[in-house]
């Protein structure tokens, strides 16, 4: 429910019983001092007759109008007093004083009515002008949500669909107006702070990577070239040859794994645009020729079968992807195993032999994941970088173990947009 | 052959210029960005590694001062940033290649080898060995004037060899220029041994003397006896 359709219901239910409420205080207390001048009108009555039976010693004659009534009969010591009552077979209701008098030595009951027109004409006048009231107020409410949220309230949803379509790795930046009402121009200004500074972050981070980048690359540069260097001294390659290897292997792991690092962080900055139409069936062809060499030294089956599929996508992401699981599929693979991959329909299965036993579906795409009886160590990022892609892409990725073969799904159609 | 480093980090300056040196080119250094301006206006190279980060400047102004000037230098850029666009912009302002550090000397050498070949009026397109010859436009090599015929890696493996003649190059760095970095399976299984056992074969079977040797399980070394 809408904020102000929300208050509008509250306002309105209690403005409608305040209504109620008064107007039946309004009832009461009207009706209380008419009762009471109907009381005393009645009362004067009483004192005529009385007067009148003092000087005549009868009682007058009755002369009975639709003003007023009066009724006497003989009776002895009747409940004197004011009552309000309804006559058979008559709508109106009378109010009337009964009062004792002694006439001539006999006891009479003297009754004396009037009716309540006034009153009965005021309840209805009041109940009239209450459902007016209500109705009033009803209609009011209607016109004036009707403005407001054609109105009134427009700057808000200009601003929330403005915030729907913000995207931090576009580079324009919204600038959200100033509007007539404080709230909305509070919330636009907030927002414009807000924005600016996680776009300031975002800039700040941008470059933290290409620092972060240039910073250690830098160094691991220097240590490579000095070890090429060094690597070309007979007498310290007699001493420290080992020791010159190990230092070597080393830098190219450190070097390999801040490469995918910062890889990770770029595409997770969705610093790619997909732009391209990448046909994903010429980039199988082209990584299967690129590793032809390496699978025949280790006696590795590649059956290749795909079909024409074109995606957009980023072709160097594309390289990156597939070259990752064909990798992976080489590495955990043994001597004499099996590669199969298929591509129909725009979905990808690369499927291959292993000794390795089924990895744990919900660890295989985190960072770092590794069997634990993994003996050839990649750096553990592989996958990362695959489910990245996938995920930055709108891909889907999905692991599946069967009899000795682990198998990779990739779903290259990107499923439609919700928003 | 005369080639300019620019490089701000002193290390990685004097271990090019070494390396470099130690293969007959003549290296001259800048640190920083006035440096470089003023050397590459008083004279001509034949090859200028280009650092793009330097305190004073950006390396892309030096790129675009050269062409300005229309020197006919061939520029190789060596960037800690791994950015296609740094790439594509370096490319398009006219640099030959483009290198991410951290990279190997030897592949930095065969890269500069290449582009001065080239730029290199004379059409000066073979490499020349003892007895091994590769003609570098139509990737074949003969020994004795007699042709071998090589698989397009092993073509690429021994003209990584002739460039860093004399010089230790690891199992990494050709595997890095044979695969390229990305490729890792390479580190796991010593497969370049059999490529590099093929290519001797064939070029021992053509007549052409035994002259890569093994260094300490590290590296090969190509060597005239």
């Amino acid at each position: 429910m809408k904020l102000f359709a929300q208050y509008n219901r509250l306002n309105i239910l209690a403005t409608i019983s305040i209504f109620v409420v008064g107007s039946c205080t309004f009832y009461i207390l009207l009706r209380y001092i008419l009762v009471k001048e109907m009381d005393n009108s009645l009362r004067s009555e009483q004192q005529e007759i009385t007067q009148y039976v003092y000087e005549h010693h009868a009682l007058p004659e009755i002369n009975n109008t639709r003003e007023q009534r009066n009724i006497y009969f003989k009776n002895t010591n009747k409940k004197e007093g004011f009552a309000t009552l309804n006559y058979d077979g008559e709508d109106d209701a009378y109010r009337e004083i009964t009062f004792n008098l002694t006439v001539g030595g006999n006891p009479y009951v003297v009754v004396v009515s009037k009716p309540m027109d006034g009153i009965e004409l005021l309840q209805h006048f009041i109940l009239l002008v209450t459902i007016a009231m209500i109705g009033l107020i009803l209609l009011t409410a209607l016109l004036i949500n009707r403005r407001i949220l054609n109105g009134l309230w427009r700057p808000f949803y200009q601003t929330v669909s403005q915030i729907k379509s913000y995207n931090l790795s576009t580079p324009d930046i919204i600038e959200l107006p100033a509007t007539d009402i404080a709230e909305f121009t509070l919330l636009n200004n907030s927002l414009n702070v807000m924005m600016g500074k996680v776009q300031h972050d975002y800039e700040a981070l941008k470059k933290f990577t290409g620092h972060a980048a240039h910073e250690m690359q830098t160094p691991l540069a220097i240590i490579r070239t000095r070890l090429d260097i060094l690597m070309q001294r007979e007498t310290v390659l007699q001493e420290y040859g080992q020791d010159i290897a190990d230092i070597e292997q080393a830098v190219q792991r450190l070097s390999r794994l801040n490469h995918s690092l910062l890889l990770l962080t770029k595409v997770e900055n969705k610093q790619f645009a997909l732009n391209e139409d990448v046909r994903i069936d010429e980039v199988i062809n082209d990584k299967c020729i690129e590793f032809a060499e390496i699978l025949q030294e280790r006696d590795i089956i590649l059956s290749v079968s795909v079909t024409p599929f074109s995606v957009r996508f980023h072709r160097q992401l594309a390289e990156i992807l597939i070259g990752n699981l064909l990798n992976n599929a080489m590495r955990y693979n043994f001597v004499g195993g099996s590669i199969d991959i298929q591509l129909a329909g725009g979905v990808m299965s690369i499927a291959n032999t292993s000794l390795l036993p089924a990895l744990q579906h919900e660890r295989v795409f985190q960072r770092f994941y590794r069997h634990n009886d993994s003996i050839v160590e990649g750096n553990g990022l592989g996958l990362s970088i695959v489910k990245q892609i996938c995920d930055f892409a709108s891909f889907t990725a999905a692991y599946t173990h069967t009899d000795r073969t682990h198998i990779f799904n990739i779903n290259f159609n990107t499923p439609p947009i919700v928003l | 052959m005369k080639l300019l480093i620019i490089e701000d980090e002193p290390a990685l300056r004097k271990g090019m210029a070494d390396y470099l040196s130690s293969q007959q080119y003549l290296c001259e250094v800048a640190g920083d960005y006035d440096t470089a301006l003023e050397k590459i206006d008083l004279y001509s190279y034949d090859c200028i590694v280009l650092d793009l980060m330097l305190p004073g400047g950006n390396g892309l102004d030096l790129l675009k001062t050269l062409k300005r000037a229309n020197k006919l230098d061939g520029v190789i850029i060596i960037s800690a940033r791994n950015e296609l666009e740094d790439k594509i912009a370096g490319l398009q302002l006219g640099a030959d290649d483009y290198l991410t550090k951290p990279f190997h000397l030897s592949e930095l050498s065969v890269r500069i080898s290449a582009i001065i070949r080239r730029r290199s009026l004379q059409g000066s397109n073979t490499l020349v060995f003892e007895e091994l010859t590769l003609d570098t436009i139509a990737k074949t090599v003969s020994v004795h004037d007699a042709p071998v015929l090589l698989t397009r890696k092993e073509y690429e493996l021994l003209m990584y060899f002739i460039v860093n003649k004399n010089r230790v190059v690891s199992k990494n760095a050709i595997a890095g220029h044979l695969w390229g970095d990305d490729m890792d399976v390479a580190d796991n299984y010593d497969f370049i041994y059999a490529h590099i056992k093929n290519l001797r074969k064939k070029l021992v079977q053509a007549g052409a003397g035994d002259y890569l040797q093994s260094i300490y399980g590290m590296g090969y070394k190509l060597t005239a006896k």
